[in-house]
């Protein structure tokens, strides 16, 4: 009973401390901008100021008149700090009696300091004025037009009935929130399960502010315009030739990057699992290499090679060729070679599970291989092809590092929404654009999921064959090696490319030998070296326990607004990563929650952006495991709590180990989002690798893109090293 | 040894109530049952599939909760209690091992949670071990046993944080048969050694029969019948409990008289008496004659009460299984000591007749079911 009060009590503090931040940002900003409209009306009308001084009576006797917001007076010099008044203040007589009254207060002395400095002041507490209590007191300085002297100090003062009565109304409700709080959380501290119920309440709670809220803020601030609704940005954007041209070269793009990877990934997985083709292990894992090389490094190493200044180019300029890699061209090749593997995986796992007695079957009734292939094996995989081909264009869509640096004269959606934001400083039309990327993404993605996924053959028979069919004639074989090996003879050069611009001095012009780069690269990178580790090492704990702690919800528990809470955390998985930033900034620069700037923002969004992935992970082996396991612990005493640490965490380790290295890895090397949240204090090594390249510095960026390949490679080999130390183990989980 | 700490086991009025997913309509699991387990008695859930028996081991453990009624373990009313404050051990169908810790880690575990010192914990595991024959196996993983053993494990498991109550979910049913009675003998000698309240859920008659103090039938949702198993086998309230707990047959009669001696009825004209009866039944109704393959015996055609031809002889060593087939469906017949006795040829017409003192008469609901 004891644990349960101080529990309760902590719960509350904890939520004290939370509705205390959104409080003070909510009421912070409602001043700011009540303020901001008073020191307005103050700056006009002190503009206003007549340069003859017999005017000033008629002046402030007509201000009188006019308004009803504020009252006015008008001394005709600055005091001293702390004296008194040697002259009687002019216009509202109950305003010029309390300065009479007030002059030498500490308050008025600072407000004539900033008005002999020119500046405007707001009294940090109100003032009574006559029999108006509550009112807001502003000093600001009487310059002469002609003279440009300051002939005095204006003193105005507002009433703050209105921000009186919103404080009141804010403090009501968030006593009300409180309390409301407090009784839900007691109440469920008192049911059955308190664990699980405190769980699934801060699961909605974050994803309803993380997600739900930050894509509602998107949209809205697309159809706002000058604070009123207004469809002008659509109109705009749809009307604009330039916009729709980047929504068909995005199109254009992931049409052509998805047929060449869904061909090049065939292509690998038909030789890894139905010929007998050599060095299969290299085949397969140079198919699934590129998949985890961090963004720009394949474009930076293109441009190294095929570049203005690139090792290729001249050579090729030399017999006469002339291109320019910049372009659809070059970002095709670059998405293929990135993306493939996208469809090799998908590939590869539909091939395998296709039985290969219909081929036998097929061979056996005497057609020939080219007549199986074409009758039987290929028309099985089309389910598959279909959905490999969706599944890149939708990342080619999304795909935001490659065209950043080699889009050229090709415009893009998720290019053309962040110059809006940050070079336009136009949040609706980017906002506007990346819900336009999300339309055919989503697209895609839907028809992947839900048509594709479930015409599939492939799960009709279940068990993969160990053996395999030969399909292919030795010529044959030997055409689709050689094409495969030229495929990864170009992979490895990119990559040694990039090894290779670590050491050289300067790329294109003059390759001597040198280390100059790289000991300017790592002092340079230091510290947004430091910020990128520290940040995905505290998302990727959050992000792994999240989504384990999800999955089991998920998949054992029932409760209302389940298919609801599964749709929030598996969205962002269909999200472009600029739409996702984008919402970010806007939703989280103004109250009630302000994140802009801060390490939490971008915590908060790679936990958000790599939960699909592992809640998926951590679902599919929680369906392997007898809920009989967990019910045993239960049984035995253990709360729900210690089931998870000390037998669901366990049972799912190998799920847990990967989210946790996937969210690292992820994050180490996130950029379409993470590029609109760095601030000055949190910056991203990603960013500053595409800031050299940009500014040519090609040497820099190649050792920060090593780096990076080092640190995610080696992050996966751990968690293959822990995960087959656990392999033995694991194998008997029923 | 644990004897009084044995605790009685009471169901007041429980009713459990789901929503079905699919169609979103309400089922009624388990409709208004009441019973109560004496102190170190084994009562068994019997029923078939769907009649609710999972539902009320559920309940008493705390993975489901009734939509009313109350539940009560010794004094206490555990009916709000979740399934980790209550004191009762489960045996699982499926065991539930945990398949990342050893026998002995899966064994301790339970210790473990009660913040036991680590000596007090090695001592009595290997005690527990011990006592369910797997003293070797202590480092071994549960996936390196064969089921038999996985079971022990399983029982061990739960035996050693010395529940008020054990609870069993049909434990056998992934056993081969012969593993299936060691384990059933070894489960009731534990049972009666440790003296613990025990419930045990099966669909399986002869498990139950072998087992149980007192035997609990179910049939969708309700309880038929509570009673010892020659209670239950003997006499039996129904026509279902008679036919779920054994071979039976039934000839129809009339019921002619009642009296202290047992109800008379004739059938096709022969007069019997049978000294239980349904006490449902009035003078001139029609009803049942329950017989038991034991109590049946088969004679020249004509003989008896219904002709038939024998069918299949099967032979069992001590007794002899014969089936004929009548105008009332196929009769098995159990002849013991079939040395001395003559077995019909198949193929032979013959007639069946029954030893009435063995017999009960019942309502006859056999056009309802």
């Amino acid at each position: 009973m004891n644990k349960r009060i101080i529990n309760f009590l902590l719960m509350m503090l904890f939520i004290v401390l939370v509705g205390g931040w959104i409080y003070t940002s909510v009421r912070d900003e409602f001043m700011k901008q009540s303020g901001a409209s008073q020191r307005r009306t103050v700056e006009t009308v002190t503009a206003g100021y007549p340069a003859e001084p017999e005017d000033i009576d008629g002046w402030l006797k007509r201000l009188a008149e006019e308004a009803n917001v504020y009252r006015v007076a008008f001394i005709d010099e600055i005091p001293m700090p702390g004296e008194k008044l040697s002259k009687t203040p002019k216009g509202d007589s109950e305003l010029s009696k309390l300065i009479e009254s007030s002059a030498s207060d500490s308050e008025f002395s600072k407000g004539f300091d900033n008005a002999a400095y020119e500046e405007i002041y707001r009294s940090s507490h109100n003032w009574t004025v006559g029999a108006n209590e509550e009112q807001a007191l502003f000093f600001a300085p009487a310059i002469n037009s002609r003279t440009h002297d300051i002939d005095g100090a204006l003193i105005f003062s507002f009433s703050t009935e209105s921000e009186q009565g919103f404080m009141r109304m804010m403090n009501t409700l968030f006593v009300a929130a409180f309390i409301l709080f407090a009784v839900v959380i007691w109440q469920l501290m008192l049911s059955r399960d308190p664990i699980v119920g405190f769980a699934l309440a801060a699961l909605f709670l974050m994803t309803l502010t993380f997600v739900a809220y930050p894509l509602f803020e998107a949209l809205r601030l697309s159809f706002l315009e000058n604070g009123k609704f207004s469809l002008s940005i659509w109109k705009t954007i749809l009307n604009s030739e330039g916009y729709m041209s980047a929504l068909w070269g995005s199109l254009k793009l992931g049409c052509w990057t998805a047929t060449f990877s869904t061909i090049v990934g065939f292509l690998f997985a038909f030789v890894v699992s139905r010929t007998n083709a050599p060095c299969k292990k290299l085949i397969s894992t140079m198919g699934v290499l590129p998949v985890i090389s961090p963004p720009f490094s394949l474009t930076l190493s293109i441009i190294l090679l095929f570049g203005n200044n690139g090792l290729f180019t001249r050579w090729l300029r030399v017999i006469g060729l002339d291109f320019s890699i910049y372009g659809l061209p070059g970002l095709v090749i670059v998405q293929t070679m990135g993306m493939f593997p996208i469809a090799f995986l998908t590939l590869s796992g539909v091939l395998q599970a296709i039985d290969s007695t219909y081929e036998e079957a097929s061979l056996n009734l005497s057609a020939g291989r080219f007549k199986t292939f074409s009758s039987i094996t290929f028309p099985l995989a089309i389910p598959g092809l279909l959905s490999a081909w969706l599944l890149v264009f939708t990342t080619s869509l999304a795909d935001f590092a490659n065209p950043l640096l080699l889009a050229g004269d090709l415009r893009v959606l998720s290019l053309e929404s962040y110059i809006e934001v940050t070079g336009m400083n136009r949040l609706g039309h980017g906002a506007a654009l990346s819900i336009l990327l999300l339309l055919p993404t989503l697209t895609a993605f839907l028809a992947q999921r839900f048509w594709v996924a479930k015409r599939s053959y492939v799960t009709v028979t279940g068990k993969p064959s160990g053996r395999i069919t030969e399909l292919t004639t030795p010529i044959v074989r030997r055409i689709l090696v050689t094409i495969i090996f030229i495929i990864v003879f170009f992979l490895i050069m990119l990559y040694g490319t990039i090894f290779a611009g670590c050491f050289v001095k300067n790329w294109g012009i003059d390759y001597t030998f040198s280390l100059e780069n790289i000991t300017e690269a790592i002092t340079r990178s230091t510290d947004a070296l430091f910020d990128t580790v520290t940040l995905a090492a505290i998302a990727t704990p959050i992000a792994g326990i999240t989504a384990m702690i999800a999955a089991l919800l998920i998949v054992r528990r029932k409760f209302h607004g389940k298919r609801l809470l599964e749709m929030l955390l598996m969205t962002p998985f269909a999200l472009p990563g600029t739409l996702l930033g984008i919402s970010y900034i806007l939703a989280f620069n103004h109250a009630p929650i302000i994140l802009v700037g801060t390490a939490a923002i971008i915590i908060i969004n790679y936990v958000i952006r790599e939960l699909p992935v592992g809640i998926e992970g951590g679902i599919a082996s929680l369906r392997q495991i007898d809920p009989s396991i967990e019910e045993a612990a239960t049984d035995l005493g253990a709360d729900q709590a210690t089931v998870f640490r000390t037998i669901v965490l366990p049972l799912v380790r190998p799920a847990f180990l990967s989210s946790l290295s996937y969210t690292f890895v992820r994050s180490m090397t996130a950029v379409s989002a993470v590029i609109f949240l760095i601030s000055a204090k949190w910056y991203h090594i990603t960013v500053l690798i595409y800031n050299f390249s940009e500014n040519l510095r090609f040497g820099l960026a190649s050792v920060l893109s090593t780096v990076l390949i080092i640190i995610v490679f080696g992050a996966f080999g751990i968690m293959r090293l822990i995960v087959r130390e656990n392999a033995n183990l694991m194998k008997n989980v029923t | 040894m644990a004897t009084n700490k044995s605790k009685s086991v009471t169901f007041d009025k429980i009713t459990k109530i789901f929503r079905d997913p699919q169609s979103g309509q309400d089922v009624t699991a388990v409709g208004g049952v009441s019973f109560r387990i004496e102190p170190g008695e084994l009562v068994t859930l019997l029923g078939p599939s769907g009649c609710g028996k999972s539902t009320i081991l559920r309940m008493l453990s705390g993975f489901e909760q009734p939509t009313s009624g109350h539940i009560m373990i010794g004094d206490t009313d555990v009916t709000n209690m979740p399934p980790n404050k209550r004191d009762t051990a489960m045996v699982f169908q499926s065991y539930g091992l945990f398949p990342h810790m050893n026998v002995s880690e899966n064994v301790a575990y339970g210790l473990k949670l009660r913040k036991i010192p680590q000596k007090e914990i090695d001592e009595k595991v290997a005690k527990f071990l011990d006592m369910v024959g797997l003293g070797q196996m202590a480092k071994r993983p549960p996936s390196r046993l064969s089921g038999g053993q996985q079971q022990r494990v399983a029982l061990a498991r739960s035996l050693i944080v010395e529940p008020s109550v054990l609870l069993l979910d049909e434990p056998l049913s992934n056993l081969d048969a012969l593993l299936r009675e060691q384990m059933r003998v070894e489960i009731r000698r534990l049972q009666k050694s440790l003296g613990i309240t025990s419930m045990y859920v099966t669909h399986d008659r002869v498990e139950a029969m072998s087992l149980s103090d007192r035997i609990i039938v179910m049939k969708s949702g309700h309880i038929i019948q509570i009673g010892t198993p020659s209670d239950i086998y003997r006499d039996p309230v129904d026509t279902f409990v008679s036919g779920f707990v054994g071979k039976v047959a039934f000839f129809p009669c009339e019921v002619k008289g009642i009296d202290s001696s047992g109800c008379a009825v004739s059938v096709k004209g022969q007069n019997f008496t049978a000294p239980r009866y349904s006490d449902k039944l009035k003078v001139g109704d029609k009803a049942l004659v329950m017989a038991r393959p034991e109590s049946l015996s088969i004679g020249e055609a004509g003989a008896g009460v219904e002709d038939g031809i024998v069918t299949a002889n099967i032979y069992l060593g001590n007794s002899v299984e014969t089936w004929v087939k009548t105008d009332l469906g196929n009769v098995l017949v159990q002849i013991d000591n079939p040395d001395v006795k003559k077995i019909w040829a198949e193929g032979e017409k013959v007639s069946l007749s029954f030893d009435a003192s063995l017999t009960k008469v019942l309502v006859d609901d056999l056009e309802q079911a």
